[in-house]
């Protein structure tokens, strides 16, 4: 059976942003992530593409099969036929620093051109404006898991040149820098926003557009990062979401809690 | 003639009250649970009513229970991992606190947290890890002298972040079940506390039910924590409430919400304080004051956990 894609004004782009996230977890790779949009991809992955993917929460649910949308990663809901109940030490020391975590999804408050990630502070050490919730089990899932997957929202002040705090490691200040600093995992790969999906150049480490939404144009993805994005002469268009990922989309999350309906 | 005598069972139970009251100002507090996960919420309220002052408090993260310790200045510093109202945003009393410079936070990573746990346990000084290298986190710190080293392994050559354990005066347990001799069985997962408990120089183990003895040592293989790191136990149903027991009771996300929003203001705050903290004498009027008709509504929905 051919794959029928939705056309643009029948999908969201938090639906889009979700299968994006989605397409990045490969069948058998054992998953690190979050609430939120990561945790709908997972469960759309499990439902497609990846059925033995294994999903791992860092409180300690492991190989979930969580059927209803959990709000806290140490939410009952995803004990749901999981394969093990443990704790911190299991997952964030023994799988994932242990190196058995192929995949990791984490958000950024900020995220600069080499993809270090702020989840901290916003505004000065000395003086914050803003106190973040701070790395939880973050910084581990972006210095130990073998790639890294961020999903975020795309505006200046996020996109930036410079982090008020670095949380979490991307490739610090460019080639052969974390290898430096004694990290073993292998660093971001890929950065899915509302506007865009964004790789890292081999070479320089440097941010890299790779795909660009329906309806968004590359001077938009632009004006909305604050560093020097790096514009290869060709950028696609993201793939669109079949018909079959959008309706289970919307079974897995059938009330909105992390993908409203209305059109975004 | 020597008869067979049953060895007489230790009675370690005492009251939420004066559990409370064995924490004295100025003491550091491994505290557990994680997340919406078997937060000591029944112990934060009590010492709000204690008016308990100066603590520090350890932990991996934390979320309402922690919120209200700091609006009640309870807490004076935290070192810690997270700190979040999951699903509905950052928590409100912290960021006043901060603000006003009243509270103070050193951060750490979740995994170096849970293994500063395992090492104050284990009684070495500190613990390798490669959690936070590259980062600010190790860059900068607040109030510790040392807050973490990156050295060289002196048989490798790797680099490694060392990081100071942790031996705290108290750690504070929400479990499922305990006996009255302190065998603790936790349902699910079990976040940092099964370090945490074994590092603290005394334990006071909370839960939802009391359990016969003969109950633990049917399944031995149940005990997530053996009565030997157990100081004290406390007899404590619904003591997480509004947060979730796995097994036990849901969350009550309208009553989260509604403290959400209450505290975004200092009054809100101070209102919700008085409503449900400071104006009810102890946890059992706390209950009442939620209904049993709510409550019911909450309880875990066999086979499923929650």
């Amino acid at each position: 059976m051919s794959k029928k894609y939705a056309k643009p004004e029948e999908f969201n782009t938090l639906e889009l942003m979700a299968v994006c996230g989605s397409k990045q977890i490969k069948n058998g790779e054992v998953v690190f992530i979050g609430t939120g949009l990561p945790l709908i991809a997972a469960m759309l992955a499990k439902k497609t593409h990846a059925p033995r993917a294994k999903i791992v929460y860092e409180a300690g649910f492991i190989d979930s099969n969580a059927k209803e949308i959990a709000l806290s990663i140490a939410d009952s809901r995803l004990g749901y036929r999981a394969s093990g109940a443990i704790g911190l030490i299991e997952t964030l020391g023994l799988m994932l620093q242990g190196g058995h975590v192929d995949l990791g999804f984490v958000g950024a408050a900020q995220i600069d051109e080499y993809g270090n990630i702020n989840t901290t502070y916003i505004g000065s050490f000395e003086k914050p404006t803003v106190r973040l919730p701070g790395s939880g089990g973050g910084n581990d899932i972006v210095s130990s898991a073998k790639r890294i997957v961020v999903i975020m929202t795309h505006e200046k002040r996020k996109m930036v040149k410079k982090l008020d705090y670095l949380t979490s490691p991307g490739f610090l200040d460019g080639p052969g820098a974390r290898e430096k600093a004694g990290l073993s995992g292998g660093g971001p790969s890929l950065v899915v926003t509302n506007l865009c999906q964004m790789d890292f150049d081999p070479g320089t480490k440097r941010m890299r557009l790779a795909t660009i939404h329906p309806g968004i144009s590359v001077q938009q993805v632009l004006e909305n990062t604050g560093f020097d994005l790096v514009v290869p002469k060709n950028v696609p268009t993201t793939e669109f979401p079949t018909y079959e990922e959008l309706a289970l989309l919307r079974a897995i999350d059938p009330t909105g809690i992390y993908i409203p309906r209305e059109k975004t | 003639m020597y008869g067979l005598v049953e060895a007489p069972v230790e009675d370690k139970r005492i009251t939420l009250k004066e559990a409370v009251k064995l924490v004295q100002d100025g003491s550091h507090l491994f505290w557990g649970g994680f997340g919406f996960q078997r937060p000591p919420m029944a112990f934060a309220q009590e010492l709000v009513r204690q008016n308990k002052r100066n603590l520090t408090i350890y932990t991996c993260g934390s979320e309402m229970d922690i919120d209200i310790l700091s609006g009640a200045r309870v807490v004076s510093r935290f070192e810690l991992a997270f700190y979040a109202i999951e699903g509905i945003g950052l928590v409100p009393n912290i960021q006043r606190r901060i603000r006003e410079g009243s509270i103070e936070f050193e951060d750490y990573s979740n995994l170096a947290m849970a293994l500063r746990f395992l090492g104050g346990a284990l009684g070495v000084p500190f613990m390798p890890l490669k959690s936070m290298l590259g980062t600010d986190m190790l860059a900068k710190k607040r109030f510790r002298t040392k807050k973490a080293e990156v050295i060289k392994c002196p048989f490798t050559g790797e680099k490694v972040v060392l990081v100071p354990s942790v031996r705290p005066d108290f750690s504070i347990v929400h479990a499922q079940r305990v006996d009255r001799e302190g065998n603790v069985q936790i349902d699910g997962i079990k976040g940092e506390d099964v370090e945490g408990a074994r590092a603290g120089k005394k334990v006071i183990v909370l839960a939802e039910e009391i359990v016969e003895t003969e109950f633990i040592r049917a399944q031995p293989d149940q005990t997530a924590i053996p009565n030997i790191y157990v100081t004290h136990v406390v007899e404590c149903p619904w003591g997480s409430y509004p947060m979730m027991v796995y097994n036990y009771y849901d969350y009550d996300m309208e009553h989260v919400q509604m403290y959400y929003d209450q505290c975004k203001s200092e009054e809100g705050w101070q209102k919700y304080c008085e409503e449900y903290i400071t104006s009810v004498d102890g946890h059992i009027e706390f209950l009442q004051k939620i209904g049993i008709e709510r409550l019911m509504k909450l309880k875990a929905k066999k086979p499923l956990p929650y």
